[in-house]
């Protein structure tokens, strides 16, 4: 394992074949002095190899779970560092650097245990028409099951603190764990806030983001979820 | 009778798997339950069947028996499909204790 770390927040990248750009967003977030543990889900390229040059620690699952799972692994990872705070943050460099400091600040200011990024109250760049009525369904959806009111329920930029991260036991490996993340901070009770962030597509991002057959996949997973225990 | 017997074995078969199954998935157990239950009934009382079936507008009793046993066929699909996602979840444990177990640093041109 490295040295201790320096400061006790914590930023986890879960990323599945990301070479491409991985090493780029890592080492942006290095720079501001952040402990950085990119999760390698299984891939076949060299995103774990890129990251570590970067300056991150590699988490590699020996085989692909899916984002969801690899979250959960940045999470308990982090915990297990002594994070007092995590921050999940995407690998495809659709997220601004600066944002971060807006989620960490809001966590304080607000007395909340969850920060959540949102393009909504934020902005996002040039992000399809197709794009916004697929987020703005699920989000419908999410309010709906859920009970949060929030306008961005796919956003995979947000803050945690140790005691709401302690909280987060994601079960569903693949896409359909950003509902159920609400859904926990729904269940825990604690505090949340919505931090406006900016998303800046690319055609990169766009060609790794969801798609609308995505979407009835999570619904089934998330149906089946609610069967057994 | 002895397609009766049959076909009473085997829905007593489902009733105690259905049994066993509750603690795990209650809502898949309890629906199984009562669906080879009702199938046992009405493989003894042939004649309750068709008169329920004329009432739900099918024609003949072995009819609804037929439909109640794809019903109970489509729940052991299901329930299967939700052991896998059980095992999933075991597999998915261990493997995130040997990811973190197996964590390694950046490299050192980096860090140093």
């Amino acid at each position: 394992m490295p040295g201790e770390p320096d400061t006790p927040i914590w930023l986890i990248i879960p990323a599945y074949n990301e070479a491409a750009v991985i090493g780029r967003v890592v080492a942006d977030v290095v720079k501001r002095g952040y402990n950085v543990a990119v999760i390698d889900d299984g891939s076949i390229d060299e995103t774990g190899c890129r990251a570590s040059v970067a300056g991150a620690i590699v988490v590699t699952h020996p085989i692909n779970l899916g984002q969801g799972a690899a979250l959960q692994t940045g999470i308990q990872f982090a915990l297990r560092q002594g994070a007092d705070t995590v921050v999940t943050f995407d690998a495809d460099g659709q997220h601004r650097v600066a944002d971060i400091d807006s989620l960490i600040g809001a966590l304080a200011t607000n007395n909340a245990d969850f920060a959540l990024g949102s393009r909504f109250l934020g902005g996002a760049v040039a992000m399809p028409l197709s794009r916004r009525i697929l987020l703005m369904a699920a989000t419908w959806f999410t309010r709906l099951t859920t009970g949060l009111n929030v306008s961005d329920t796919h956003n995979g930029l947000r803050a945690m603190t140790r005691r709401g991260a302690s909280r987060i036991k994601l079960r569903q490996n693949r896409m359909a764990h950003a509902s159920e993340l609400l859904d926990e901070i729904a269940r825990s009770g604690l505090r949340y806030v919505e931090v406006p962030v900016t998303i800046e597509y690319s055609r990169y991002s766009l060609a790794k983001g969801q798609r609308l057959t995505d979407s009835l996949r999570i619904l089934v997973d998330l149906s089946a979820q609610r069967l057994h225990r | 009778m002895i397609a009766q017997i049959g076909l009473s074995i085997l829905l007593l078969g489902v009733l105690f798997y259905a049994w066993t199954e509750y603690s795990r998935a209650p809502a898949i157990g309890l629906v199984s339950m009562v669906v080879a239950g009702a199938g046992l009934y009405f493989v003894w009382l042939p004649s309750h069947a068709t008169w329920l079936a004329s009432l739900v507008g099918i024609g003949r009793g072995v009819d609804l028996i037929l439909y109640v046993w794809v019903i109970i066929s489509l729940m052991v699909m299901l329930n299967l499909h939700l052991k896998l996602r059980s095992q999933m979840e075991l597999i998915t444990a261990l493997t995130r204790e040997i990811a973190i177990a197996n964590a390694r640093p950046a490299s050192a041109a980096t860090t140093l």
